[in-house]
């Protein structure tokens, strides 16, 4: 996995990068939004994160050259200025995700694996979540290694959870992605999938966290201490 | 209204600067009227007086040393009768014996004793007021004294006419433009009490210059004045603004890199050193948020802006910072929860999540270790809204909740590291949409309920 890091203040740049060196990531670092642009032309990268108040071309410039040259690189976005507009105008461009300087370095890294895993999972026909791993083109679930059976809603509601996770997914994203065109579901119904999937799941060490009053949230997976 | 502020009106003043002249207008006006209506009218009555008194010397007699009256009943009686007065008449003789007539009718005062003509003079007779002639008359030699009095009933209704007639109106006029003075000022004023109402009913953040289309002609320079000063006003905002934005990005880089290194050399130093540098990281970490708090609170207080208030709908702003708190919330063990519907509000989306963080924060890190804490927002009343955060935990004594809301306070035996701030900054941002902050119990006075009223959306 290779990372690119665009930041022109040097300690933060190299303080990044050792972190997620230790995360087990191939680190690049530049300060210029030319060059960042350029790197990412001549070769491949998993992921750019992006700081918008560079020197010379600024982060907004060097991402809207970056999707203008059809790079699909996810890309997250730092800034250290707090104005709406900067967050929305940054989600215009094309960032897939955006962080206010400072931050807590456990959540930078937390946001690196879910963009990554995103990525991977929009481009690969397998997604893996610990000791899960779902393939999208035959329809299989595995669980350590032997097949799991999934109901079709099950299957449906998984794949949503897989696709944030770390994130809430609200109830009424989930019905609007299990139910088809015409069928009604009821949050309850959401309830018993969820149960269902828990109840599969949970012993593998695969969390689904409710979240009282808006929806659920697939935790990290943490390898269980033995 | 009161001494004092008639001091201070438009009205009061040009009620002083006109009630002096108006009223010594009037008085010479009337004084003058008086004068020169009644004095040729009284000369006419009072030469009658003496042409009666004339006529009575003219009817003296006198025989063998003695005089007498030769006045005929019928003379008499022309002489006494008039349409509205009494009339009353005197004759002494030169020893000062009343030789005819009322004996009672008064002589003038010593000092008006007429040398060889006549004088005139007030006087009283039968508890009635007179005016009186009195005459010289030669008699056997020597110079007898005649008396002549009338009532003054006629002089007074002649006052009465005269006053009635010029001085009444006079006087009305005066009260007239008084009172329209009174009126005219307020309903001259209305333009600027209309003015003062746009003013008043301002928000404090709408600097935008004052329409001049409809302000009376009067009023402009003082528009103009107060439009130039609203433009200063913004200008030093935006200055503020700008250095705001400035020092935060210059705070914030270098203090992600300290925390980053920070973390580093916790996890790479020796045993001996880690604890030391633990203490490092935390002080980063607390020196960060304090750094964002006071940025923050800055912000709400500069009064303008960077943008323009929009419309932030409060479900999906809190949905869209609930995965940066659901964490939080695991690493405490608390129980997140929400209740929320949909609502919408004018304001600063950034400074409304601001406000809610610090409601979240404070309800995970003060509320109880495995407890619940749950954020509500929806409408409230009409056309209202709400927001609250409420946790289980020890709450904030009745006592302490005023307190609470002052910049850097934290309540006795408060534990961990915070700034005090964090209650402060979300005061001045309600206060910066016009909305209020209210500190409660949780359900069943336990815990800590805290609610951000919005007026209308």
């Amino acid at each position: 996995m290779r990372i690119l890091i665009v930041e022109d203040d040097p300690s933060l740049a190299s303080g990044l990068g050792r972190i997620l060196e230790a995360e087990g990531y191939a680190v690049d670092l530049t300060s210029r939004g030319e060059q960042a642009v350029e790197a990412a032309r001549q070769e491949r990268f998993d992921l750019v994160i992006l700081d918008i108040g560079l020197p010379g071309m600024d982060g907004f410039e060097a991402l809207r050259r970056l999707r203008g040259a059809e790079h699909r690189v996810p890309v997250l976005v730092l800034t250290a200025r707090d104005t709406v507009n900067d967050r929305v105008h940054g989600l215009d461009l094309g960032a897939d995700d955006y962080m206010a300087k400072p931050f807590a370095m456990p959540e930078l890294t937390a946001r690196v694996r879910a963009l990554i895993r995103r990525s991977q999972a929009q481009t690969g026909p397998r997604v893996t979540h610990g000791p899960l791993m779902l393939d999208t083109v035959a329809r299989r679930a595995y669980l350590s290694g032997e097949p799991l059976e999934l109901a079709a809603r099950e299957w449906a509601v998984l794949e949503v959870l897989l696709g944030r996770v770390e994130k809430i997914v609200s109830k009424e994203s989930i019905i609007q992605a299990v139910a088809g065109w015409d069928e009604e579901l009821s949050p309850n119904a959401i309830e018993v999938y969820i149960s269902r999937l828990r109840s599969k799941l949970e012993r593998a060490g695969i969390k689904i966290r409710t979240v009282r009053g808006f929806g659920y949230m697939l935790e990290e997976y943490k390898a269980p201490v033995s | 209204m009161s001494d004092r502020s008639g001091d201070r009106t438009l009205r009061g003043h040009l009620l002083r600067q006109l009630l002096l002249p108006v009223a010594g207008i009037l008085a010479v006006s009337s004084i003058a009227a008086y004068y020169l209506a009644l004095d040729p009218a009284t000369e006419a009555h009072d030469a009658s007086l003496i042409d009666a008194g004339l006529a009575l010397g003219e009817r003296l007699r006198t025989s063998g040393g003695i005089t007498t009256l030769d006045l005929p009943v019928a003379a008499e009686q022309v002489l006494r009768t008039d349409k509205y007065d009494s009339v009353f008449y005197v004759v002494r003789d030169p020893s000062g014996k009343a030789i005819a007539g009322d004996a009672g009718v008064p002589l003038p005062p010593k000092s008006q004793r007429p040398q060889d003509s006549s004088v005139l003079y007030n006087a009283e007779y039968r508890g009635n007021k007179v005016r009186a002639a009195t005459l010289l008359a030669p008699c056997a030699g020597q110079v007898c004294t005649i008396v002549v009095a009338e009532t003054t009933r006629k002089r007074d209704r002649l006052v009465r006419e005269i006053l009635l007639g010029s001085v009444l109106p006079q006087a009305l006029l005066a009260v007239l433009t008084l009172i329209i003075v009174w009126f005219g000022v307020a309903r001259g004023l209305l333009p600027l009490q209309r003015l003062s109402d746009e003013i008043g009913k301002r928000s404090a953040r709408d600097l935008s210059p004052i329409g001049t289309e409809h302000v009376p002609e009067e009023t402009r320079p003082l528009v103009g004045a107060l439009n130039q000063l609203l433009l200063r006003v913004e200008e030093s905002n935006r200055n503020q603004q700008r250095f705001l934005a400035n020092a935060a990005h210059q705070l914030r880089t270098p203090l992600a890199g300290l925390q980053a290194h920070a973390e580093l050399a916790v996890k790479a130093a020796p045993e001996s050193a880690r604890s030391e540098l633990a203490q490092v990281h935390a002080a980063a970490v607390r020196m960060a948020r304090l750094a964002n708090q006071l940025l923050a609170l800055a912000r709400a207080e500069a009064g303008g802006r960077l943008e323009p208030p929009a419309t932030v709908e409060l479900k999906a702003l809190v949905e869209g910072v609930a995965d940066e708190w659901v964490h939080r919330a695991m690493d405490r063990d608390v129980d997140l929860g929400f209740e929320l519907r949909s609502v919408t509000v004018q304001g600063d989306a950034l400074l409304l999540r601001e406000a809610l963080s610090n409601l979240v924060h404070n309800a995970l890190e003060y509320g109880a270790r495995g407890g619940h804490v749950t954020v509500r927002t929806g409408p409230q009343g009409e056309r209202g809204a709400f927001v609250e955060v409420e946790d289980d935990g020890p709450g904030i004594p009745a006592a302490e909740r005023e307190r609470v809301l002052e910049r850097f306070y934290r309540a006795p035996g408060t534990p961990g590291t915070g700034s005090g701030l964090g209650l402060a900054i979300v005061q001045e941002i309600a206060a910066a949409h016009g909305a209020t902050l209210a500190i409660g119990e949780g359900p069943d006075g336990k815990g800590c309920r805290v609610t951000i009223r919005f007026g209308h959306g």
